[in-house]
């Protein structure tokens, strides 16, 4: 239950992009698989809908963030697995340093220790 | 570009794409499927449940494709395609939806086209935005019209701060002789920095210096049209020497052909004022027209202020005390009152258009009603709802772009009509497609699909796919829906009464104005104007005028003949004077201003002037130094209420010990000598015979016949070149064509408010019966029921006729006191005319209803015909 609230609150616009992305750094992987990771590595605090998902995967093909490729998966079927580019890579570097930036800022706001401690 | 052609390789891969993303889609589930069997789930039920996780598939396919770009296009396209294919299937509902559509955009197109021409188009003139006229403002009512002073024009070009330059313009009129035959032309003296403070430049040659114009030099500019006409467009007509009334000037340019500057657009020559040097300090004689260009950064209000200021200061000593000035923007004073008719008119196309939409509205809504089932069919195929409104809209705008088509073919005919609109002090402007309009009407085709598309486009994708599917579902009807067309047709009824009222007011206006009593009689009375200016010496031009009369009074079917120094209705340069009563003082000359006319003897029996009091000329009036005066009923009624004017004596013109005193022996009644929407004008009336003393002669020539006046015409001409072979005649008009020609812009307004009005009528009709027929449709079984459990079909005719006139009256009331706003704002078409409201409002009232109770009629009684067991059949 809290997980769900959390997933539809937590995914703000444009961080799913950025999930994606640092998932593909592990390696390439198909849309299924990027979703579990999501899911497992955030210890299923996050959980992507698919609704999401596949339009995002399209979005940053489109913009060339990341490149598909028909490969089979583990079990032997034929998957569409998604390697980041680049472009990928640096878009990510720069997404992921703003995010940093912004989530120091809210933590500096919601945790306001000096003040406390005054 | 990159993206561009990717995107347009895509294109081609397209189905390649689609089968890609449906196998990548199905790996997911079946992915999904899998790990759900792995914790230990059967196999349909894992199964489930991935497909519940995934949701709706196509959904997700269709959002998943939105990624990819071009999709929005394709969709337009696809809708569009869709769009065409339902108005193939339902041809009358969209026949009738486009021509309604097509009548308001087609109204709104033509109407744009000359509000453009005339108050958006750039006057041809550098930054004509900067150029401003200026008026003495006598009566301090703030109103233009009235002429400044040469002197006055002087002073202010001196002293003031706020213009970059001042430039003065006279009247003029000339006769071109010498080369070929002689020609009456239209022309106009004018200060030398007339161009300079226009920003124009001739065409070839040069235009005159303040040297000249101060010193009288003899030179001329002229038009292009006569460039052209006389000289045969060569380049060595500059240098020429042309004789102006028998003077001889010399050409020095030719202006180009799109040049026209106020008072007329077809003046020919241009010449220097070359005021003499009593004009320069002479505070009475008034006939200039002043226009300057605003220094940058000086506003109209501030021009208005530094020079009301300069003027009282200028006019301090002036006998008739100090007076203002009005500073108009020269494009308002162009455009005069088709400004105000311009409005008027686009707001009356506007309404229309509204009324349009809101029918449209309607109509689309009711059979967004009908398409219930098949928009919940879509919806449960996973169209959302910005898809199901984006569908809509498409439909709604390709209904608007056909509509648009027929409508510019309804606009071209109506354009045509209203280029006769522009007004006379305009160039001439061929109205017709160019890129304004059609940027406008696509303008007006998005703004009225978003208002008659977005309301249906809402609602009809507002339904949940379980009701809509649900068997014998009776689609989107409710409470809600009854309460939005009904506001919809009260909307377009209040509209539709505001169109009417105003076209009754304002053809009220016209009736009274066609009728009002001009003082003569129109019927077959032929008008000429012919020049004096080679008769200087007085009595020879007494004795030509009185040869010219008699010769046109020999021809057959000709009653009498006379002239006047200025016809009547003649709105141009009105040609007043001061006067002073015998007795008075000089300091009660202000306000005391009377027009002023020379006429012979037989001129008032020839226009059949009615005699109030005293006697006409006779020909015992000869030149004297008594002479004698025929005042107008205005005139006495002002100097002498209550008491006879006759043998009461005064003077006017010449003021001075030198000035004649004029003896009244008659009174006429008010001959209209300006316009005929103007307020009655003081007048006095000379003999020719007598009028030693003053300039103009009686140049405006009156033909009363028994015949009709046209087949005289060429009769008339070689009656006076048997007298003078030299002499042109120009402005051959009746007197009736003169009065059309003053009420065309009124008539031509009437003609067209009155058509918006009628279409309105009978678009808000439409609206009202469409609205009641639905409600009956759509009641059927409700009023089997109703008639079942024992109600009467009177009964039932009553309930839905009563629907009807409530909303009627709800829309006649709004409409009516919309009205009674709007009059106020029409009062200066209405050309001071305050009409009576009442009877507009109560004709307007009457209409209205007698046209809706057949609107409501008609279907009520469908109804109350409904037969309860076929409609309870149907259940």
């Amino acid at each position: 239950m809290r997980a769900e609230s959390l997933s539809r609150v937590g995914l703000l616009q444009g961080t799913l992009d950025l999930l994606i992305l640092r998932t593909l750094l592990a390696g390439p992987a198909h849309g299924h698989a990027i979703a579990k990771n999501i899911q497992r590595t955030s210890e299923d605090l996050l959980q992507v809908e698919t609704g999401s998902l596949y339009p995002a995967l399209h979005r940053l093909e489109a913009k060339e963030l990341v490149a598909p490729s028909w490969e089979l998966s583990e079990k032997g079927k034929r998957a569409r697995f998604y390697r980041i580019t680049p472009r990928g890579r640096k878009h990510l570097v720069a997404e992921r340093s703003k995010w940093d930036a912004f989530s120091r800022a809210m933590a500096l706001i919601l945790n306001p220790v000096d003040q406390e401690a005054q | 570009m990159k993206s561009f052609f990717r995107k347009l390789l895509w294109l081609t891969q397209r189905s390649h794409r689609e089968a890609e993303l449906h196998e990548e889609l199905q790996f997911h589930v079946e992915e999904e499927t899998e790990n759900r069997k792995e914790q230990g789930l059967l196999d349909d039920e894992a199964r489930w449940a991935a497909n519940r996780e995934l949701g709706n598939l196509a959904l997700v396919e269709e959002k998943t494709r939105a990624e990819w770009g071009w999709v929005r296009s394709e969709q337009v396209v696809r809708d569009a395609g869709y769009g065409l294919r339902q108005i193939h299937r339902n041809r009358t509902f969209s026949a009738i939806v486009v021509a309604t559509l097509a009548l308001g955009i087609g109204g709104i197109t033509a109407m744009f086209s000359a509000f453009d021409a005339v108050l958006i188009r750039p006057l041809p003139y550098a930054d004509a935005e900067h150029l401003v006229m200026i008026w003495d403002d006598m009566t301090g009512k703030g109103r233009s019209g009235h002429s400044p002073a040469p002197a006055e024009w002087l002073q202010w070009r001196r002293h003031n701060a706020v213009f970059v330059d001042i430039a003065a313009t006279q009247p003029e009129d000339a006769t071109l002789s010498g080369d070929s035959v002689p020609e009456q032309v239209r022309a106009r003296k004018t200060t030398a920095n007339l161009w300079s403070v226009l920003g124009v430049k001739p065409l070839i040659g040069r235009t005159f210096t303040e040297e000249e114009d101060e010193k009288g030099v003899r030179v001329v500019v002229i038009s292009h049209g006569l460039w052209q006409r006389r000289y045969g467009g060569s380049p060595d007509v500059l240098g020429r020497k042309i004789a102006v009334n028998d003077t001889s000037y010399e050409v020095i340019g030719v202006m180009p052909r799109e040049f026209y500057f106020m008072p007329a657009r077809d003046i020919d020559i241009w010449v220097p004022t070359s005021f003499p040097p009593w004009m320069r300090i002479n505070f009475s004689w008034h006939n200039a027209q002043v226009v300057a260009r605003l220094k940058p950064g000086v506003t109209l209000s501030q021009a208005q202020e530094a020079m009301a200021t300069l003027s009282r200061q200028v006019t301090a000593k002036d006998f008739r005390g100090p007076h203002s000035v009005v500073v108009k923007p020269l494009r308002e004073e162009m455009a005069g009152k088709t400004q105000t008719a311009l409005i008027v008119l686009l707001c009356a196309a506007a309404v229309l258009l509204l009324i349009v939409c809101v029918n449209v509205a309607n109509l689309l809504m009711s059979r967004g009603a009908a398409r219930g089932r098949e928009v919940a069919v879509r919806a449960a195929l996973g169209a959302g709802r910005g898809r199901l409104v984006a569908q809509f809209l498409t439909e709604s705008l390709v209904l608007a772009s056909f509509g648009t088509v027929a409508g510019l073919a309804l606009a071209m005919p109506a354009i045509r009509f209203l280029e006769t609109l522009i007004p006379e002090t305009m160039g001439i402007v061929r109205l017709g497609l160019n890129w304004h309009l059609l940027g406008f009407s696509a303008a007006v085709v998005t703004a009225s699909t978003l208002s008659f598309g977005l309301a249906p486009a809402l609602r009809g994708s507002r339904l949940t796919p379980q009701d809509g599917l649900r068997e014998g579902g009776r689609g989107t009807t409710g409470a809600r829906s009854h309460w939005f067309q009904h506001s919809l047709v009260v909307i377009e009824t209040a509209l539709a009464v505001v169109l009417l009222s105003s076209g009754f007011l304002l053809l009220q206006t016209f009736e009274r104005l066609q009728h009002t009593d001009i003082g003569m009689q129109r019927e077959k009375l032929l008008t000429f104007e012919t020049p004096l200016f080679r008769y200087k010496d007085f009595g020879q031009q007494v004795a030509f005028v009185n040869a010219l009369v008699e010769k046109i009074r020999a021809i057959p079917g000709v009653v009498n003949a006379g002239a006047s120094s200025r016809l009547p209705l003649q709105p141009m340069d009105p040609n007043a004077t001061f006067y002073l009563l015998a007795g008075q003082s000089e300091s009660s000359i202000l306000g005391q201003v009377a027009l002023i006319r020379v006429v012979t003897r037989e001129y008032f029996s020839t226009i059949r002037a009615v005699l109030r009091e005293g006697r006409f000329f006779e020909i015992s009036d000869r030149r004297s130094d008594s002479p004698v005066a025929i005042v107008s009923e205005s005139f006495a009624d002002r100097n002498f209420p209550g008491r006879s004017a006759i043998g009461a004596r005064f003077k006017f013109g010449e003021l001075s010990e030198k000035g004649y005193w004029y003896t009244i022996i008659g009174v006429v009644k008010d001959v209209r000598e300006v316009a005929i929407g103007e307020d009655r004008r003081p007048a006095v009336y000379r003999l020719h015979d007598q009028a030693d003393q003053i300039m103009s002669g009686p140049s405006g020539f009156v033909v009363r016949t028994t015949v009709e006046p046209g087949s005289i015409v060429s009769a008339v001409r070689s009656a006076i070149w048997s007298v003078d072979k030299n002499q042109p005649i120009w402005r051959i008009q009746t007197l009736e064509e003169i009065v059309d020609q003053q009420l065309s812009m009124l008539s031509q307004s009437t003609v067209l408010l009155s058509a918006f009005a009628l279409l309105a009528l009978i678009l808000a009709s439409i609206g009202l019966y469409g609205v009641l027929s639905y409600a009956v449709a759509q009641r059927t079984n409700e009023i089997g029921v109703r008639m079942a459990l024992g109600a009467t079909s009177g009964d039932i005719l009553f309930s839905f006729g009563k629907r009807g006139l409530v909303l009627t009256i709800t829309g006649l009331a709004a409409g009516l006191v919309l009205a009674a706003i709007t009059s106020r704002l029409m009062t200066n078409l209405l050309y001071g005319i305050r009409p009576d409201y009442i009877p507009t409002a109560t004709v307007v009232s009457l209409i209205l209803m007698m046209v809706a109770a057949l609107a409501c009629f008609v279907p009520a009684r469908r109804a109350s015909h409904v037969d309860p067991a076929i409609a309870l059949r149907n259940e």
